[in-house]
């Protein structure tokens, strides 16, 4: 609950004036809705009362009758100006929650931030944060108009009716809603955690099984996994159904609270009027009010079937939203000069809990405008020697400097204006070709259309962008809609936009053939005839008479 | 109300039909729960004439009940109420659930069988038949109960109150339809924007999951500001739009919500006036009773109640069509690709004999013109290589050989047992499979190799020189990989399929371009592997471009290009 509380906090401070406003009109409707019913009862009470007194001629309809219709209409009216304010309100505080959410990640280690690709996790993500939209809009606000519309009906109650009416009201209402809330809070969690997780099983059996179902039929395993996936239906029908009792449960005890709080006030109402303490109309006022004030429990019972998957979507969302900033350098670092623009030394790297490391230790040296080749056999760690040298992961021996500092050393902003890596599986985002290298630029530049498409000439890709839209052409999601050569290449230029002086390259020239190899390798060099870089590759040929060669062997186990 | 005759002149739409098709087997559970309901809100009419009982009593001072008794009896009421309506829900939720689960296991045994890999494309499937079929749920547990009480619940309390005054019943009479017509023609303004603006915080979602998906990309950018920033502005132009779109829904249940308040305020007016004696119509044969006045006010608001609880649960209405349509897709594109040709159990395998085809021609597709393949047979220990352009149909062939795909026309004979349903099991047990991309299932190491088949994985793991792979994993071979060998190499991933076929003890190797974008060396150690399976009496059959593997074979197949070379285009 907590940790609602906190988020709910968040979520509030974004948009106060709004959210505010839509309490105020919540309490407003929920308070309408009491007094019509309370009006509508005393109005028929009293007007029967005076009709048999005789003294019907007397009695004041116009305004009781005046009051019944204004109420009818106000609260149709308030109910859609809080409605509209609410989810305005709600849907900036997601729109804020997400990026929240997306400064989180931004500052996970690499390690994390590269588990987060898959599906599964995504998935999970984007529904925790849809789960959230009810937090303010079904439990906080109308928990808050609930609490203030019961203590301003026990006043009124007080006044117009009688003190023992209105506490009775109170007390069956606070009892019963305490009750409610408890039960539900103390399961909630649990079990809705539960049926998320049956969800994500059954979704990650369903997606392993469609997707391996030749291997698995080959195998003669294709019945076996079916089974599995079919126990995983069987489980997440469960937990849903465990899910629904609590939530059953939690209505009952709810509507059993109104209904409580009715027959009390009827009880202690009626007793006071045949006392005579009381008129038989202001007793019913006290009856129908209570009746009106069920609308707030139905209101709440939303809210609370949607507590626990919200707690547990919060927790998550939270962590991840409250991700601390990572470690920045101690002192800021300024080029040495004279000093290669990459010194490795002795530099290795082993996988947690392996138990050997992933490349016997490498040293070189990279200068300006000098071309060097990363060779070495698949899975000596090429890939995890490039994440080293970019600053994503740290090396468990030797040492790795730019111009003379350490990586480490280098704040985050100035090591990526000077050095740029483009991994093999690269990715690009939904939006225009233009957006997608507009990313490489610092924040609020334009992008040059003249170098930009100087360079996508020069990486063969002019050509098949002017056929398709120019730099207007849209990508789909992961920038699906280019081959992946045209992608890799897409990506390549993006890199070479930024101007770097240290470019790392993994297998840029995978998936394109070797006359188109050559013209990539051979132009990148005249657009960047300043900066050092480096290749991985086992395509040496495309590389044509390149100087130096690195090679990386796998270490030997020890 | 009127919705039955409507329903017989309507025609039902596709999605509404498909809908109904998928929920007829818990029909019956879903009519018996709606009228539970149904009869738990007649019951407050019950509650309010005991309470009616009990303020007219006051009020004339001739008590039939006591306060007291009147509260104990009104709570009993709503105590049966809350059981009714408790016993409602379970019966709905537990149908709405069987719905749900039924569907998905239509979903995943078809999908099983469907020969290719990508139709349906699994991660949709996968979306399907999770979080996208439990949508299915709230239609049945919620909006077909509300459509019970609709028909039942206004009918009855309509009666009742016409049966104390007339004028009270036409006021309800009036107003109960006009709500209908009313969110109908709102309704119709906002349906077209709702799906709109679904689809687009749908769009919402997957800008944030690309950009996550891409975070380490615009890392290595210094973009991560740039790219939040972009999804700031994305964000508020959807938040603009989606404010206008609820502006339009939100006016549909505001009218809703004025006709049941002015409903009710009008019959409590009426009520008032006729028991002051300003009023003299309405009632049969003289006035108002308090009693009765205070009945009618009470159930009037209950005449509405179905009718908002209908449109709450009209959005359940729409997502559970969209959700039905899309399953009947599902279902008929899988239709439509054929079955496996057996069931893929395990199998008591053959002994090794001749492997060898005749007269194949095999469709890659649904609507691909089918493929004429050469006439070839390999014997134990021998190697055959398939050669041939991108899109010339090798892939094609494996699949056909390995039983995946039915073929058109032609025979595939292991020695004298010809390849059909029956026989697919058992030939399969023989056959191990090297797909071009490496696939891991979602389990430990050991169990993704061994497919819970026994036999000596360590030993296997020696024969195809894959120790060192494992060694170097964290967690060795309790390590989970991604789907596509996430956490080794390719070449790795390809040495650890070998493997698998080594500890499958199969003895003849289907593999598709089994050293495709790997560097010499690697390719290699990948093409050694084979050769060990070959030495201890497997037979190859290998697609490949590459001419060193295609050396090493005894014989080659060449199949020539059949189709327009489409596929080689779009790879480049």
């Amino acid at each position: 609950m907590t940790v609602l509380l906190h988020l709910a906090w968040r979520i509030f401070r974004d948009s106060p004036k709004a959210f505010l406003r839509g309490a105020a009109l919540g309490v407003t409707v929920l308070a309408m809705g009491a007094a019509l019913l309370g009006l509508s009862g005393w109005f028929v009470t009293a007007s029967a009362a005076a009709g048999i007194a005789g003294i019907g001629i007397g009695f004041d309809f116009f305004r009781p009758s005046a009051g019944v219709r204004f109420l009818a209409l106000g609260r149709a009216g308030a109910r859609y100006g809080e409605r509209m304010l609410t989810h305005d309100a709600t849907l900036h505080a997601l729109a804020m929650l997400r990026g929240r959410l997306y400064g989180g990640v931004t500052r996970l280690p690499y390690e994390a931030q590269t588990r987060l690709r898959g599906a599964e996790a995504l998935n999970r993500l984007t529904s925790d944060v849809d789960a959230l939209d009810g937090l303010l809009l079904r439990l906080v606000l109308p928990a808050i108009s609930v609490t203030v519309v019961l203590g301003g009906a026990f006043a009124l109650l007080w006044w117009l009716v009688s003190l023992p009416v209105a506490t009775a009201v109170l007390a069956v209402f606070l009892l019963g809603g305490g009750v409610a809330l408890r039960a539900t809070a103390r399961n909630a969690r649990a079990v809705a955690e539960a049926d998320e997780t049956a969800l994500q099983d059954l979704r990650a059996r369903t997606l392993d099984l469609a997707q391996s179902r030749a291997d698995l039929a080959v195998a003669g395993a294709l019945l076996h996994r079916e089974a599995g996936v079919t126990a995983a239906i069987d489980a997440s029908a469960r937990q849903r159904n465990g899910l629904e009792r609590v939530d059953r449960a939690g209505g009952a005890a709810l509507s059993m609270t109104t209904a409580a709080a009715a027959a009390a006030a009827l009880a202690v109402g009626g007793m006071q009027a045949q006392q005579g303490a009381i008129t038989p109309a202001t007793a019913a006022i006290g009856f129908f009010a209570a009746l009106a004030l069920g609308e707030g429990m139905a209101l709440l019972r939303r809210g609370l079937a949607e507590l626990g998957r919200m707690e547990s979507a919060a927790v998550r969302v939270m962590a991840l939203a409250s991700t601390p900033a990572r470690p920045a350098p101690a002192r800021r670092a300024d080029p040495v000069p004279g000093a290669p623009l990459l010194s490795v030394e002795a530099l290795t790297c082993r996988r947690a809990g392996a138990a050997r490391d992933i490349f016997a230790p490498v040293s070189f040296t990279l200068q300006r405008g000098e071309t060097l080749l990363l060779t070495g056999p698949s899975g000596a760690g090429k890939s995890t020697l490039l994440s080293i040298l970019a600053g994503l992961i740290a090396p468990d021996a030797g040492a790795a400097r730019l111009m003379g500092h350490a990586i480490a050393d280098w704040p985050e902003a100035e090591l990526r204006d000077i050095l740029t890596l483009v991994p093999q599986r690269s990715a690009l985002i939904a939006g225009t070709v233009r957006e997608n290298l507009s990313l490489a630029l610092p924040q609020g530049t334009a992008l040059d259309e003249a170098r930009a498409w100087e360079v996508l000439d020069t990486l063969a890709l002019g050509a098949v962008l002017r056929a398709r839209g120019g730099l207007d052409t849209r990508l789909g999601a992961g920038g699906s809609g280019l081959s992946g050569g045209q992608s890799r290449r897409l990506c390549l230029a993006r890199a070479i936009l930024r101007a770097p002086k240290v470019l790392l390259l993994d297998e840029p020239t995978e998936g394109l053939d070797p006359a188109t190899a050559h013209r990539v390798l051979t132009g990148l060099r005249r657009l960047l005839p300043e900066a050092g870089i480096l290749i991985v590759s086992h395509r040496r040929e495309d590389l044509g008479t390149t100087p130096h060669h690195i090679p990386l062997f796998p270490a030997t186990t020890v | 109300m009127t919705d039955q005759t409507q329903r017989k002149r309507r025609p039902v739409s596709p999605a509404e039909a498909a809908l109904r098709r998928l929920a007829a087997p818990i029909a019956p559970a879903l009519r018996r729960a709606g009228w539970l309901s149904a009869v738990s809100e007649c019951l407050w009419a019950g509650q309010a004439a005991v309470a009616a009982l009990a303020i007219g009593g006051l009020v004339s001072g001739q008590a039939v009940l006591s306060p007291v008794a009147a509260a104990l009896v009104f709570l009993a009421l709503a105590a049966v109420r809350a059981g009714l309506d408790a016993l409602a829900g379970r019966l709905a939720q537990r149908a709405a659930n069987r719905l749900v689960a039924d569907v998905r296991l239509q979903l995943t045994s078809a999908a099983r069988q469907t020969p290719r890999a990508d139709r349906p494309a699994p991660a949709e499937l996968a979306s399907l038949a999770a979080e996208k079929a439990v949508m299915l749920a709230p239609w049945a547990a919620r909006y077909q109960p509300a459509m019970t009480r609709a028909r039942i619940v206004p009918v009855v309390l309509l009666a009742l109150t016409a049966y104390f005054s007339w004028a009270a019943a036409i006021v309800l009479f009036v107003a109960g339809p006009l709500i209908p017509v009313f969110m109908a023609l709102v309704g119709m303004a906002a349906k077209e924007a709702s799906e709109r603006q679904m689809s687009e915080i749908g769009s919402l979602n997957v800008l944030l999951a690309d950009r996550i998906a891409a975070i380490a990309d615009l890392r290595l950018l210094g973009a991560e500001a740039r790219a939040g920033a972009d999804l700031a502005t994305a964000s508020d132009g959807l938040h603009q739009r989606t404010m206008k779109v609820l502006a339009v829904a939100f006016l549909s249940s505001t009218v809703l919500e004025l006709f049941s308040a002015l409903g009710v305020a009008m019959v409590a007016v009426y009520v008032g006036f006729a028991l002051l004696g300003e009023i003299r119509f309405g009632a049969w044969g003289g006035p108002l009773s308090v009693e009765a006045g205070i009945f009618l006010l009470m159930i009037a608001p209950e005449f509405f109640q179905p009718l908002r609880d209908l449109a709450a649960a009209w959005h359940d209405r729409v997502s559970a069509q969209a959700v039905a349509e899309e399953a009947g897709e599902a279902q008929r594109a899988i239709a439509a690709s054929g079955t496996i040709l057996g069931h893929g159990a395990a199998a008591e395998p053959l002994p090794p004999a001749p492997f060898g085809w005749h007269g194949l021609t095999v469709r890659p597709g649904p609507e691909a013109p089918p493929l004429h393949f050469p006439d070839a047979m390999v014997a134990p220990g021998g190697a055959l290589g398939i050669k041939g352009p991108s899109g010339a149909g090798k892939t094609t062939l494996l699949a056909a050989l390995g039983g995946l795909i039915r073929a058109e026309s032609g025979e595939i004979r292991w020695g004298d047992v010809v390849l059909d349903d029956e026989t697919a099991d058992r030939i399969r047990a023989g056959i191990g499979w090297l797909p071009q991309t490496p696939r891991f299932i979602d389990a430990p190491l050991s169990e993704a190799l061994t497919l819970g088949r026994p036999g000596d994985l360590a030993a296997a793991l020696r024969a195809a020189r894959a120790e060192d792979i494992i060694a170097a994993l964290p967690g060795g071979l309790s390590a989970r990989l991604g789907d596509l060998g996430g956490g080794v190499s390719g070449g790795e991933a390809r040495r650890l399929m070998i493997a698998r076929a080594h500890h499958a003890g199969a003895r003849l190797i289907l593999a598709d371009e089994p050293t495709a974008d790997l560097d010499p060396d690697t390719a290699d150690a990948v093409l050694a592997g084979l050769m060990t399976l070959r030495d201890i009496g497997a037979a190859l059959i290998v697609a490949s471009h590459d001419p060193r593997v295609l050396a090493a074979m005894e014989q080659v197949l060449e199949i020539a290009p059949q189709t327009p070379d489409t596929e080689a285009e779009a790879a480049q």
